[in-house]
């Protein structure tokens, strides 16, 4: 099992250098001077072309090196996490949210990081959830109306686009709970109780009208840096409880949306496969000697099946992490996906959308591996072969 | 085809005259039977008679009278709703059936997105619904476009650029795919691990990326469209590889393959003859699956704020709605900010009409796509 590990963390170094290349690549595309000021930071401010720092900061990141020597620079600056810094102008929109001051793009991602992590925790149980016992049913009533009902509900998902949908979603909730009738802060309440990480300071009830000091300036949590996890840890400070249930009130709806969308997939092959595991022998055999069809299902069929249901869980990760940017944008939830809405207009902010691509697919990799271990311990072929 | 079997030719090649007049091509049989699978699933059946309805759409959309999909237009009575740096931004006002004439104006008359964000006027909402054979103007608020007008004007836009993606992602795909799989060894080591490298990027990132880096190089209309393209299909062709050589390694070791090595068929005449078209079905499969997310992701890409055409609305059904949620989204918030309904109404066909085409075309060409693999696949006909 070690030598299999090991060998799976081998085969990765060579497509980590290969995506660093491919973002190298797209970085050599943008012009010279952004890249400088990306590289400076906070000092760019006072240091123009032509100045001594910024010949120094050139002849650093290697632009008065061929290509291959820049290469080398930037391969060595991502893997030591040297990303460079965010764009302080007012112009993006990413400027203004951090007060137009220039902070590391790496410290700015470990901030959104985990908001992301803990939605797509959030979303993967529900995906689980909806879909392995929804698609042994359809494998099971196969082209029976709970078959179809089943596979039109999910290729439905599949096929709004999660902008409208989350959209929708958000209008309804607002609507449900109450409309837009009490205002805080001059927000609608439950608008606001649907909308964004944390509720408005003015709107939480009783008497702190701040957030608590375990939220940070840049909403970055402490100790553990995951808001739901911070906010039990912090379940008996004043306001606590109230935290937390306003935390996964907020995960709730977004996680929704997002299983929604990649519900259709999983269930498509936990189906197909469950169809393909039912037709096997030894279920026949199982059936022959008479066990009970329940038991036929869960026990034979079904932990058969799931090995592939992991296969795929893997295999479409980083699909599953690209609907998150549309839905955090919507529902204005801390996450890489809203960082790198933010970073996109009216001005980009090429650090952050260099980085969060770079972070994202470390994920993604990462993930891979999590998924390939988890199979070749559940089926000792694949470790053996 | 049994009773051609009677005719005496000792070796039949294709298309060679027998008794009963010519030999049936066996690839039309083919298609016949393919067709006679397809036509007994209802759901995909469905899925193909929309499909062909938006071709349809497509390609009479050019006739419909309306403003132009191109730069130039002609209308009759003009409202100056705004400049920007070359030209004004004209609107026509004119009903629809009647020939526009007079001088052109210079734009898709779909609006300009930065005048219709931030100017939001509340009462503007409270119309009602919009009667879709005429086009309103309300320039305090923005402009207003016909959404009947923009669906037909965006659908060769929005079926164009994914069949462009999709198709050059295909070829790609298939090309390098079955390189990989039929030469095996270094060859194959070296391509899939180049895509290995491409998929492990998420798809919007990539695109995202691509476009960000490369767009502002770009300042045509036809060049925007084009580094459009070229950032999608860089995201797909990695997808259509990995399927076409796992099916090029399943198709290389069937014995006709190896018959025809035996018979002294040279490489290229294999692979153009028996391992494509052998390994085409999965790859055709994906590809009417892929037709249907693209104006989804494009969708997706404009509603994060990239534009493919500053200043200037672009009719694409992605990009009709993605601009509907974009001002459903402020009025939402200036709802929100006043805290009362009454100034609210909900602009319901503004999102309705875009969504509603995007997931009927989204949803028919995955019904023919599932319809399409269990009819090509032999193991399926059941």
């Amino acid at each position: 099992m070690w030598i299999y590990i090991v060998r799976r963390l081998l085969l990765v170094v060579p497509v980590i250098i290969g995506v660093m290349t491919i973002v190298f690549i797209l970085v050599s595309l943008i012009p010279p001077s952004t890249r400088i000021a990306i590289y400076l930071g906070p000092l760019a401010r006072n240091c123009k072309p032509g100045l001594p720092c910024w010949n120094n900061a050139r002849n650093a990141i290697g632009l008065n090196q061929p290509l291959p020597a820049q290469w080398g620079i930037y391969i060595w600056n991502s893997l030591t996490l040297h990303w460079g810094y965010t764009n302080p102008s007012s112009e993006a929109s990413i400027g203004a949210q951090l007060g137009h001051t220039s902070y590391p793009v790496a410290s700015v991602l470990s901030w959104y990081l985990p908001y992301t992590l803990e939605l797509a925790f959030f979303a993967l149980i529900i995906i689980l959830v909806v879909s392995i016992p929804l698609g042994n049913l359809s494998a099971v009533y196969r082209n029976r109306p709970l078959d179809q009902g089943a596979r039109v509900l999910s290729f439905s998902g599949y096929a709004l686009p999660g902008f409208l949908l989350a959209s929708i979603v958000l209008l309804a909730a607002v609507a449900l709970s109450g409309g837009y009738a009490p205002t805080c802060h001059g927000l609608s309440y439950y608008f606001d109780n649907w909308f964004g990480s944390w509720p408005d300071p003015a709107c939480i009830p009783g008497t702190p009208s701040t957030l608590p000091s375990w939220i940070g300036p840049h909403l970055e949590t402490s100790p553990t840096g995951f808001p739901t996890i911070d906010a039990l840890i912090h379940w008996n400070t004043p306001g606590g409880p109230y935290l937390v249930e306003q935390s996964l009130q907020r995960m709730l709806l977004p996680a929704l949306v997002i299983a929604y969308g990649y519900i259709a997939s999983i269930l498509r092959f936990v189906r197909n496969s469950m169809l393909e595991v039912m037709n096997l022998d030894f279920v026949r055999t199982a059936r022959a000697k008479g066990v009970p069809e329940r038991q036929v299902i869960n026990r034979h069929a079904g932990r058969n099946s799931l090995n592939v249901t992991v296969t795929v869980l893997g295999l479409t990760f980083a699909f599953f992490i690209t609907g998150f940017p549309i839905i955090e944008d919507v529902f204005h939830l801390r996450g890489i996906g809203y960082l790198l809405a933010l970073s996109i207009q009216p001005e980009p902010d090429f650090g952050i959308i260099f980085g969060s691509t770079l972070l994202l697919t470390l994920i993604v990799v990462a993930a891979n591996i999590i998924v390939d271990v988890t199979y070749a311990y559940l089926d000792p072929r694949v470790r053996l072969g | 085809m049994e009773s051609n079997r009677t005719s005496e030719t000792l070796e039949p090649t294709e298309g060679a005259p027998t008794l009963s007049g010519r030999r049936p091509n066996p690839q039309w049989e083919q298609y016949k039977r393919t067709f006679y699978f397809l036509r007994r699933n209802r759901l995909a059946m469905f899925g193909l008679i929309i499909v062909l309805l938006f071709v349809a759409i497509a390609a009479y959309s050019p006739f419909y009278p309306g403003p132009g999909d191109r730069l130039a237009t002609y209308c009759s009575s003009a409202t100056i709703v705004g400049t920007n740096s070359s030209c004004a931004v004209v609107v026509c006002t004119y009903p629809i059936g009647s020939t526009p004439t007079g001088s052109p104006c210079y734009s898709y008359a779909f609006g300009e997105p930065s005048v219709i964000a931030p100017t939001i006027d509340l009462s503007h909402f409270t119309l009602g619904p919009l009667p879709l054979g005429s086009l309103t103007v309300d320039p305090s608020a923005g402009v207003m476009y016909n959404i009947a007008t923009g669906l037909i004007k965006g659908a060769p836009w929005s079926l164009g650029i994914a069949a462009a993606v999709v198709g050059t992602g295909a070829l790609v795909g298939l090309l390098l795919g079955a390189l990989a799989g039929y030469s095996g060894g270094y060859m194959d080591e070296t391509i899939m691990r180049f895509t290995d490298i491409f998929l492990a990027i998420p798809g919007l990132f990539l695109v995202l990326v691509t476009l960000s880096a490369l767009g502002s190089r770009f300042s045509t209309l036809d060049g925007r469209i084009g580094i459009l393209i070229v950032a999608f299909v860089i995201t797909w062709w990695p997808l259509y590889t990995r399927i076409v050589r796992g099916q090029v390694l399943v198709t290389r070791e069937q014995k006709y393959v190896e018959a025809a090595r035996a018979s002294g068929a040279r490489s290229g005449r294999i692979l153009r003859k028996h391992i494509i078209p052998n390994s085409l079905y999965p790859v055709f499969v994906q590809l009417s699956l892929d037709i249907g997310t693209i104006p989804l992701l494009l969708g997706a890409i404009i509603f994060l704020g990239y534009q493919i055409w500053p200043s200037i609305y672009f009719p694409e059904w992605g990009t009709m709605s993605a601009q509907a949620v974009t001002n459903l989204s402020a009025f939402l918030l200036q709802c929100a900010i006043a805290g009362t309904t009454t100034p609210c109404v909900f602009p319901w066909w503004q999102i309705f009409f875009p969504g509603i085409t995007l997931f009927l075309f989204c949803i028919s060409v995955n019904f023919l796509s599932d319809g399409l693999r269990d009819a090509l696949d032999p193991r399926l006909r059941r």
